[in-house]
């Protein structure tokens, strides 16, 4: 019995070696090659001593050192303090009984949906004090001195960040939360285990993968995001790669560049060793084929507080800046009032007067035809990309033993978050923009948009899936092996199903990425194959704020229907499938 | 003149020579890279250039589209295909376009003098092209590396409302004063290339800098130990007196020229956004007439890219937006005579409402120096943060 057993377990992992070169050779294709292609223009001649330059000069200290310092310092605050809201409000929202979840369920997603630009901006309209001149924020004009550690630097990058992306971490919490057995929580409690040791000892555990792989999201965009740190760290000199890594870009040391970007993928595998090492070698299944029904706890006295505690984290973070973005499109001037208000940079016709003739976004036939290609793009990104990381995962988790391999996905389907958008765009029109073959080159094409696209989103399918993964056993695939199942059926009628909360989180996150990324698409766009992000950036770059805002709107609200669309599929998937 | 003599045939022997040493479609390309544009009338490439029906263009300002709709007007059979892209990713795009040997622009519209003379002409990705109608109008530093429509600058500029008698400063060492600490805005120049620029003039006219410090203080300029120039020693005394860097000119266009202030601080930036003043709500002014400089004046250049699909389109839309004869330069530069922006056609009268380029008194630029020192400053400017 022992041998068939195994002997069919063999036979049923065969294929799945087949499917790990498969992913490795696609990983490879999409983002080691890309890696390469930096490296290589490090090197030599062309690189210019680059890596002298950044590691052993006068200038290393300014440029490597304290802008690493303060990246670490910035990537892990973000990671940790998104992790704990993210957890937080996850288990306010699945398992407590904390009156309004729902809404604040709700509303837990939006941040990530808003650019992170918008947040900061909502900073700065409170927080801002007189060191950059200009209009004050709203404390300094009611007279409240702020300090320069509050207005800019560290504490404003870290805590934006943290508003921006406790969200990722909350989607992928809670998709785990809610996978977490209801009888395993109940038999705990019969025990006598108090409430709070079961949420230490049961839930927490079982969520680990799922916190982790927030971390390791948030962290890594913490690192990577140049936004926000250019706006809020750059009045007080307060530099991390991301910004240096920009300006030498910018001013033309590409190398340079190139060089901060390698460290930075150096870094991100580090820390991926640690995190993976924190949790190797234990199993958080929880998924076991039986009863799985989610228990909410009673909080008793806690709840109004608790209540009160969630709801203000998603006020500040959610409507505060929608209000304040949405408000600036429709300022006369930009980001004051005294120009009044206008609806012209939505629905306005040309007016030489104003914005050199602009005209509204929504009498604008270039930004409907990049509404479409923008969600094209975005389903088309999701779906591949949930593809690959959801195999990739798969992959993981059932060929624990071939580190090489497990390894190597690992790597490559964590990294393209810390390459530069621009640099791995670059990349791309090198790899692809002449013919290979029979294939002819995609330069300009919308399928390189899609490869790209999928490439740099791999993480976040990737992350989201093994979190949802690794909560299932094992043995109900065992247990289906036995039955004869076939690996694409086990796949079909057990994984997905199991995971498709986590799956379809995972998609969604890349579907708003997608939607809003900028710096990858901005030199892949052509005029053939116009996106909303890179008419943001034209507008906001000439200086049409308001133009710019009414985009980013529209963004947002893609990003949010998206969110919310798929919220109720994950809602009707559950309560059929697992129950 | 005789420079642009000079460097066009050599360009024009070495491109068919990388193509037939790198590509086996050099024949393919051959008879386009035969043609001798300077040759050819006005006429005849008009013909050419129609005959191509189309020509697409990646320029650095939105204005672009103007362009766009008066070249349609003007040759009705030719579709211009505008691409708005910041100079920085223009650059980056045109180099992996030219590697892939996938280029899609015919035309590059691009400020980065320095950084397209080390990355784009450098590498043959852009080629020259200064159209025989205009060339004698055109000074000789108009017409090399690439030809120049126009000129923009990065200047100091002040709040006109909080000083309505003219500029609260004389001379730019008096930044590095007690009074302007923490009062002094400007884009990081590790961040973007054109601030970059003005700090590697400051350093390349070192001597002015020096006379005007001791005009300043009645003592002749000493250095700092490892700083090499005035020029550097006046960013390091700039950034020591805690100038606030930020990360682009629209926030330095607010944080100076916002009205209301009581105590605005002073900024570098470009010159023509003061076009926006009404609209924004701002009250920027050019501080023109400062000792040494206010700051640089550099050319908006105009190039064909080395793979031109359309060639002589792009030659023609080159020769559109040089402007013609006429006292504003008509159509073809009509989006860029604003007060600001400085044609660079000597029979262009520049926009009244503005100082002229004496009395502004801005450096010019000479892309090629810069080009040489830029990297040098930038990496001087990364110690000293």
């Amino acid at each position: 019995m022992r041998s068939a057993l195994t002997g069919a377990l063999r036979d049923a992992r065969r294929p799945i070696r087949w499917l790990a070169l498969g992913v490795l050779a696609v990983l490879v294709l999409l983002v080691a090659l890309p890696l390469v292609g930096l490296v290589r223009a490090t090197l030599g001649p062309a690189g210019n001593g680059a890596w002298t330059d950044v590691l052993a000069s006068p200038m290393s200290q300014n440029l490597f050192w304290i802008p690493l310092r303060n990246s670490l310092l910035v990537g892990l605050g973000t990671g940790l303090l998104s992790t704990v809201l993210g957890a937080f409000l996850a288990w306010v929202v699945v398992l407590s009984d904390v009156p309004g979840r729902k809404v604040i369920g709700v509303l837990s997603t939006i941040p990530f949906a808003l650019p992170s630009f918008a947040i900061a901006l909502a900073w700065e309209s409170v927080f801002r004090n007189d060191r950059v001149g200009g209009a004050p924020g709203l404390l300094a004009s009611l007279g409240v001195p702020v300090p320069d550690v509050l207005s800019w630097g560290a504490v404003p990058v870290t805590l934006t960040l943290v508003a921006h992306y406790f969200s990722l971490s909350f989607v992928v919490i809670a998709a785990a939360l809610a996978n977490v057995g209801g009888d395993i929580l109940a038999a705990a409690e019969l025990t006598g285990a108090s409430r709070a040791r079961v949420a230490v000892r049961i839930a927490l555990p079982a969520v680990a993968p799922a916190a982790l792989s927030g971390f390791l999201l948030a962290f890594a965009e913490g690192v990577s995001n140049f936004a926000v740190p250019a706006l809020l760290g750059l009045p007080v000199r307060f530099q991390t790669l991301s910004t240096r890594l920009y300006g030498a870009i910018s001013t033309g040391d590409t190398a340079r560049g190139y060089v901060l970007s390698i460290l930075l993928v150096v870094i991100a595998a580090a820390v991926l060793y640690l995190g993976t090492r924190a949790t190797a070698g234990r199993s958080f299944a929880t998924i076991t084929g039986k009863s799985t029904r989610p228990r909410t706890m009673t909080t008793g006295p806690w709840r109004w507080p608790l209540a009160a505690v969630a709801a203000t984290l998603v006020l500040v973070t959610a409507i505060v800046p929608s209000i304040v973005l949405a408000m600036s499109t429709f300022l006369r001037r930009t980001n004051r009032l005294d120009g009044g208000l206008t609806l012209h940079y939505w629905t306005g016709t040309s007016d030489p007067g104003i914005a050199q003739g602009v005209r509204g976004i929504l009498r604008d036939p270039t930004v409907l035809n990049a509404l479409g290609g923008t969600i094209a793009l975005g389903l088309a990104v999701a779906a591949g990309a949930t593809l690959l990381g959801l195999l990739g995962a798969h992959v993981l988790t059932r060929l624990p033993r071939a580190r090489v391999t497990a390894g190597a996905i690992s790597l490559l389907s964590y990294v393209p978050f810390l390459i530069p958008g621009v640099a791995f765009g670059a990349a791309f029109i090198a790899q692809f923009g002449a013919p290979i073959g029979p294939f002819p080159s995609l330069y300009g094409t919308f399928a390189i948009l899609v490869v790209a696209g999928i490439a740099a989103s791999v993480p976040f399918a990737f992350q989201t899936s093994k979190a949802s993964l690794a909560q299932v056993s094992g043995d109900l695939e065992e247990a289906a092996v036995l039955t004869g199942a076939s690996g694409w059926r086990r796949m079909v009628r057990i994984v997905l199903p199991l995971t498709s909360r986590g799956v379809v989180g995972g998609g969604v996150l890349v579907f708003v990425t997608m939607v809003r990324d900028l710096s990858l698409v901005v030199l892949l766009v052509t005029p053939a194959t116009p996106l909303l992000s890179v008419m943001t950036f034209r507008y906001a770059s000439e200086g049409f704020t308001q133009h710019a805002n009414a985009i980013t709107l529209v963004i947002a609200v893609i990003s949010v229907t998206a969110t919310l669309l798929a919220r109720r599929l994950q809602g009707a998937r559950q309560s059929g499938t697992t129950s | 003149m005789p420079r642009r003599h000079r460097t066009v045939p050599l360009l024009a022997l070495a491109l068919p020579l990388t193509l037939g040493l790198t590509a086996c479609s050099g024949a393919a390309s051959a008879p386009a890279d035969d043609t001798d544009w300077d040759a050819l009338s006005h006429d005849e490439l008009v013909e050419l250039a129609e005959a191509e029906g189309t020509v697409s263009v990646y320029a650095f300002t939105s204005r672009i589209a103007t362009i766009e709709e008066s070249f349609e007007a003007a040759y009705p059979g030719i579709d211009v295909v505008a691409t708005d892209i910041s100079s920085t990713e223009l650059i980056t795009r045109l180099a992996s376009e030219h590697r892939a040997g996938s280029t899609t622009a015919d035309v590059a519209y691009v400020s980065d003098a320095p950084v397209v003379v080390t990355e784009l002409l450098a590498d043959d990705v852009l080629l020259p092209y200064v159209p025989a109608r205009v060339a004698d109008q055109l000074a000789p530093e108009f017409t090399a590396p690439l030809v120049a429509n126009r000129l923009s600058t990065k200047v100091l500029m002040y709040n006109e409302e909080a000083h309505p008698d003219g500029a609260p400063v004389a001379n730019l060492w008096e930044l590095t004063e007690p009074a302007w600490s923490g009062k002094v805005v400007l884009v990081d120049p590790n961040v973007r290339g054109d601030y970059l620029d003005l700090m590697t003039e400051m350093s390349l006219r070192s001597q002015e800098m020096a006379d005007a410090y001791e005009d300043h203080f009645g003592t002749p300029i000493e250095l700092d130990e490892g700083v090499e120039d005035a020029g550097l020693q006046f960013a390091v005394d700039l950034y020591a007196n805690d100038a606030v860097l930020v990360d682009d000119t629209d926030t330095v266009n607010a944080a100076v020229g916002a009205t209301g202030q009581a105590d605005p601080p002073v900024g570098f930036t470009s010159y023509s956004d003061r076009r926006d003043n009404s609209d924004e709500g701002w009250a920027l002014q050019v501080a023109a007439g400062v000792t040494p400089s206010p700051g640089i004046v550099f050319p908006a250049m105009l190039g064909v890219t080395a793979g031109a699909e359309n060639p002589a389109a792009a030659r023609l839309l080159i020769d559109f937006m040089m402007g013609d004869d006429s006292e504003t330069g008509g159509d073809g530069f009509a989006p860029f005579y604003v007060a600001g922006d400085y044609p660079t056609r000597d029979d262009v009268v520049a926009p009244a409402e503005a100082v002229s380029l004496d009395e502004l008194g801005g450096w010019s630029i000479d892309p090629e120096a810069s080009a040489e020192r830029r990297s040098a400053v930038a990496d001087f400017l990364l110690t000293i943060q």
